[in-house]
């Protein structure tokens, strides 16, 4: 047990570290990356659009499917989903294109943006994640 | 000597006054004219300016949209589709704004039509209006034949609607939003997607109802 706490410090000391350079770089890769693929529907100060498109700012769905949102920001998303209590029914079309690093640094841009504090989202993890999204 | 002057400086101020008062008045009335685009006609004493053509449509409530219906209205049209994640997206947004901003005006419409009507149904339409939040009978969403679309897009509102497989979304158009007086002139052309050119488009909006007495 003492062993297992021993390896979650430094865990705890890198999230609670946010200034440094590699999660700023990703906070920043992520925004412009947000800019370009994202912003026109879910709007850059994420408040998204009518019941057309779903805000990100303070969305629960995000905490409840984080695993979820990575393979929807590569793959895109059908069918409804229901966002701080109200139904959302507009096709996602996903970006192939992004690597699994811009996926990390979308994900560390708008999970530290937008009401929510979650830290790095480091590529190690979400190309993990990536795997195992169905496509 | 000291009062001369003075006597004289007044009157001068005086005439400057009236000289500035006229120019505003000249200038004002002329500037807020807004110009009317597209080719013109001289007929004798008359010039003949260019007009939106005879369409028709069917809109979100699956009711026929014709000229008659913006008879008496100012409207703005713009071309669209609902699956679109270029431009459109930031088009609706800007719209949007523009029918929260006009909620008051009860000569004032909003046209968009879709350059997908394959996809874009009338039910398409109807829940997409009803999921913006706004009503039928101040924001008309079209749906119709595709060729009629892509005609009065390009020869009526000048503004570019086409398909093009190469395309990411598979279509070509333009962000413009086209302001159109009650004759069917157009009279003012913007960028849909950017809000400083939509803001423009607001103004003109006032100055155009100012033409009509409003």
């Amino acid at each position: 047990m003492a062993n297992r706490l021993y390896w979650l410090l430094p865990l705890a000391l890198l999230s609670a570290c946010q200034n440094e350079p590699k999660y700023t770089q990703y906070y920043n890769e992520g925004q412009q990356l947000y800019e370009k693929h994202c912003s026109n529907c879910h709007q850059s100060e994420g408040t998204g659009l009518g019941l057309v498109y779903p805000p990100l700012v303070n969305a629960d769905y995000m905490d409840a499917h984080a695993d979820e949102v990575l393979c929807l920001i590569r793959y895109g998303r059908k069918g409804p989903l229901t966002v701080n209590g109200k139904e959302y029914n507009q096709p996602m079309p996903g970006v192939p294109l992004l690597t699994d690093l811009e996926v990390a640094e979308v994900a560390t841009y708008i999970y530290n943006t937008f009401g929510h504090e979650r830290g790095i989202q480091d590529v190690k993890e979400v190309g993990e994640q990536l795997k195992r999204c169905e496509k | 000597m000291k009062k001369s002057v003075k006597e004289m400086s007044s009157k001068w101020v005086k005439i400057g006054a009236i000289a500035v008062l006229v120019f505003a008045f000249a200038c004002g009335g002329k500037e807020a004219r807004l110009p009317i685009f597209g080719e013109r006609v001289v007929q004798g004493t008359d010039t003949v300016y260019h007009q939106i053509a005879p369409f028709s449509f069917v809109d979100q409530d699956s009711s026929v949209v014709t000229n008659a219906t913006f008879a008496g209205k100012i409207y703005v049209a713009d071309f669209f589709f609902t699956t679109c994640r270029t431009i459109c997206p930031k088009m609706k947004t800007q719209m949007k704004r523009v029918y929260d901003a006009t909620a008051e005006l009860p000569d004032f419409l909003i046209l968009s039509h879709t350059i997908d009507p394959e996809y874009d149904t009338v039910g398409l339409l109807r829940d997409f209006a009803k999921r913006l939040g706004v009503e039928s009978k101040r924001w008309h969403f079209v749906t119709g034949v595709k060729d009629s679309i892509y005609r009065i897009a390009q020869t009526s509102y000048f503004a570019t609607a086409m398909e093009d497989k190469t395309e990411p979304d598979g279509f070509i158009h333009s962000g413009a939003f086209l302001l159109i007086d009650k004759a069917g002139h157009i009279r003012g052309k913007y960028d849909g997607t950017l809000k400083e050119d939509v803001d423009r488009m607001l103004i003109d909006i006032k100055r155009l109802r100012k033409e009509y007495g409003e």
